[in-house]
């Protein structure tokens, strides 16, 4: 059966996360190459973001096509994973610890950055806001993520991104997590002074920035600051 | 002024009883869709104009009024503590707004200042409050305020905000900020003693955006005055609010009464969605900002998630057609604020101004705060020129109709439209200010005199 590439389309740019779910069941069952139709969701939801981060678009369109995206993946992604599996390739999704820090409960910008995360095929781990140093850490173990990131919107808790950094070189674990930072007050120069692995100026270029690390083939104690110079 | 504590009780019970709703559903099945119904059921769908950011169609808005008191009914504010609504009915909202003063005074001595409910077009002077609390070195606090507090058009400061108190990193939340409340008041003291200003009013506490520094520094011996001081409550999202906010409103309530600034932003583009339905949720969320914490004065103003600023059109035409909603509806003392994103040391800044001021003065407010010099990101980038400028702009335009203000706003947006995704940062005070003399350099002084000699060319009685 040939996959409905325009139905796709559509449902995720309509925020239909039920119609959505239903496509990627065709997918998983019926499509040749499930990928292809995968990559066809990312451009549309690349092309959302694109367009909220323009203004043509508003935070409630954006959440709904990204969770219509996500329910779109859940369905097509346990046929990925099998077919990763027989072609002995391994298919892993890089996990992401997200929240505002300690004496900070600002979330929108943090909602925006993990709504874009996740819908470009990243698995969020969101701790919310007023997030304690040690259990950005803790959650990152537990869950197994890759990368812990930090926002703060004002100058009084951009301290608690600099602790968690702190914490991992004190306890010898800088080469465990990426840690990348952001929030309106906190600048490229400020995430590099820090310590931190890396910073964006948006949302979409957050993605840019946790695709850049997850390629980057070295880890995050040794690998050179990604920020505002680096774009 | 007392505060009603039948009141503050009511609202504590309504925060702990209140409907139950998760972020999710609140954020897009409460705000986002009433928000929308509203703009629907009031016919305001592509009102707005955004090359001509200030309307004058009486009309239109008060229709935008009407949708905005119902949206505050439907919406209410979400505690984050207990996730339950504040939830206020008509009559208690309009009660609420009743309530709240048309007029009161702030400050001591000579430095007393009136604040007022203004009208659109009221040739009475609103009042200018700065700077915004961005922050600064701490070795340079203190000679920051007595640079501000020398600048007549300012009324009363609010700002700077400190990065560090006796050499420690403040830490929001922590021990740190509960000494910064009264550290900050000390300072700023000093600041207006070497100015000859003592007795200015002050706005609590830019420092400490928690409750902590204000618990620490407001109606306590020796900090911010209950008398003729303010507190601000800001919050964290749209119709959100928080035990920070009511730590606030009751540490004002322990300490024998006071005033209350009800205040915060609505995300243009966020989940009010287009100006249209920001202007609606800025008017709503203003309503219950005033109503819920009994504020003396307050605004909720729009912000534009594109630049995160809100000088661009669609923005201004949202910041009119709010501010002009609540002023021809209630007689509460309204207070509005321009966003700018370009940094001190250029035109642009002050061009952004221009606009900003003037259009919030011909659309009624009583107050505003500014200037958000570089979009308040970088330490140390504001200086008192850009703003003695904006208030300069401010007093001078009110009395003007909405029609020359629209003029006026028009000739000199495209000045800076270009840059408002990628806005100069300028340079900081140290840079642009003769730390000996607190007098700006010439160069940022030839700027701010060519760009007031265009402004009075466009119609600005500025001279």
């Amino acid at each position: 059966m040939a996959t409905d590439y325009a139905a796709i389309r559509e449902a995720i740019v309509d925020g239909d996360a039920d119609t959505a779910a239903a496509l990627g069941r065709d997918v998983a069952e019926t499509a040749e190459n499930a990928l292809e139709a995968v990559d066809t969701a990312a451009t549309v939801i690349r092309e959302v973001g694109d367009r909220f981060g323009a203004g043509e678009i508003y935070l409630p369109e954006m959440v709904l096509a990204a969770e219509a995206m996500q329910a779109f993946m859940d369905e097509v992604t346990p046929r990925l994973e099998a077919e990763a599996q027989r072609s002995g390739e391994s298919r892993e999704t890089a996990k992401v610890v997200i929240g505002t820090v300690k004496g900070d409960i600002h979330s929108i910008g943090k909602n925006i950055v993990a709504t874009m995360l996740s819908a470009s095929g990243y698995e969020i781990i969101d701790l919310g806001v007023n997030v304690v140093p040690m259990d950005a850490i803790s959650e990152a173990d537990r869950t197994g993520a890759s990368i812990i990131g930090l926002s703060a919107l004002m100058t009084t808790s951009m301290p608690y991104q600099k602790e968690v950094v702190s914490l991992l070189t004190e306890l010898d674990r800088r080469n465990d997590y990426w840690v990348i930072v952001g929030g309106g007050p906190v600048t490229s120069d400020y995430a590099d002074e820090i310590g931190s692995n890396g910073w964006a100026p948006d949302a979409a270029a957050a993605v840019q920035l946790c695709d850049r690390m997850m390629s980057s083939g070295t880890g995050p104690a040794t690998a050179p600051f990604i920020g505002k110079e680096e774009e | 002024m007392k505060l009603d504590l039948d009141r503050i009780l009511d609202v504590l019970d309504k925060a702990h009883t209140g409907p139950v709703y998760n972020e999710r559903t609140f954020n897009l099945e409460v705000v986002a869709k009433t928000i929308q119904e509203k703009v629907a059921q009031y016919g305001l769908t592509g009102t707005c104009d955004p090359a001509n950011p200030i309307p004058a169609d009486d009309d239109l808005a008060d229709r935008f009024y009407q949708a905005g008191f119902d949206a505050a009914v439907d919406i209410g504010l979400l505690c984050a503590d207990t996730n339950r609504t504040i939830r206020l009915s008509a009559a208690e909202l309009q009660a609420g707004l009743d309530a709240a003063p048309s007029e009161f005074w702030l400050g001591s001595g000579d430095q007393r200042v009136h604040y007022r409910h203004r009208e659109l077009d009221d040739p009475t002077p609103p009042v200018w409050t700065a700077p915004l609390s961005i922050a600064v070195a701490e070795d340079a606090f203190v000679p920051m305020v007595e640079a501000f507090a020398r600048v007549p058009v300012i009324d009363v400061l609010q700002g700077p905000s400190l990065e560090t108190i006796h050499g420690r990193p403040l830490r929001s939340g922590s021990p740190y900020e509960h000494i910064a409340g009264r550290y900050q008041a000390d300072l700023m003291h000093e600041g207006l003693r070497r100015a000859g200003r003592e007795g200015m009013p002050l706005e609590a506490i830019a420092t400490s955006t928690t409750h902590i520094g204000v618990l620490g520094g407001y109606g306590v011996e020796g900090g911010y005055s209950r008398d003729s001081d303010i507190v601000t409550i800001l919050s964290i999202a749209d119709f959100w609010t928080s035990y920070e906010s009511l730590f606030k409103m009751t540490q004002v309530y322990v300490t024998g009464g006071g005033f209350i600034n009800g205040a915060t932003w609505v995300m243009l583009g966020g989940y009010a969605g287009g100006p249209e339905g920001t202007a609606v949720a800025c008017i709503a969320y203003t309503l219950l900002m005033i109503s819920v914490f009994q504020g003396a004065r307050g605004g909720v103003p729009p912000f534009d998630l594109a630049y995160m600023g809100n000088t661009g059109g669609r923005a201004q035409w949202a910041l009119s057609m709010f501010d002009q909603a609540v002023t021809r509806n209630t007689h509460v003392v309204l207070q509005s604020v321009v966003n700018q994103v370009t940094g001190p040391g250029t035109k642009e800044l002050l061009y952004e101004s221009i606009v900003g001021l003037t259009n919030i003065a011909v659309s009624g407010t009583a107050n505003s705060v500014g200037v958000r010099s570089a979009g308040g990101r970088l330490t140390n980038y504001l200086t008192p020129l850009e703003n003695q400028f904006a208030g300069e702009v401010y007093k001078a335009a009110a009395g003007m109709s909405r029609e020359q203000g629209n003029e006026i706003v028009k000739r000199f947006m495209p000045k800076y439209a270009a840059v408002l995704s990628t806005p100069p940062d300028g340079r900081p005070f140290q840079e642009l200010y003769n730390l000996d003399t607190l007098q700006p350099i010439a160069e940022w002084r030839q700027m701010y005199e060519e760009v007031k000699a265009e402004a009075i060319d466009a119609g600005l009685p500025m001279d």
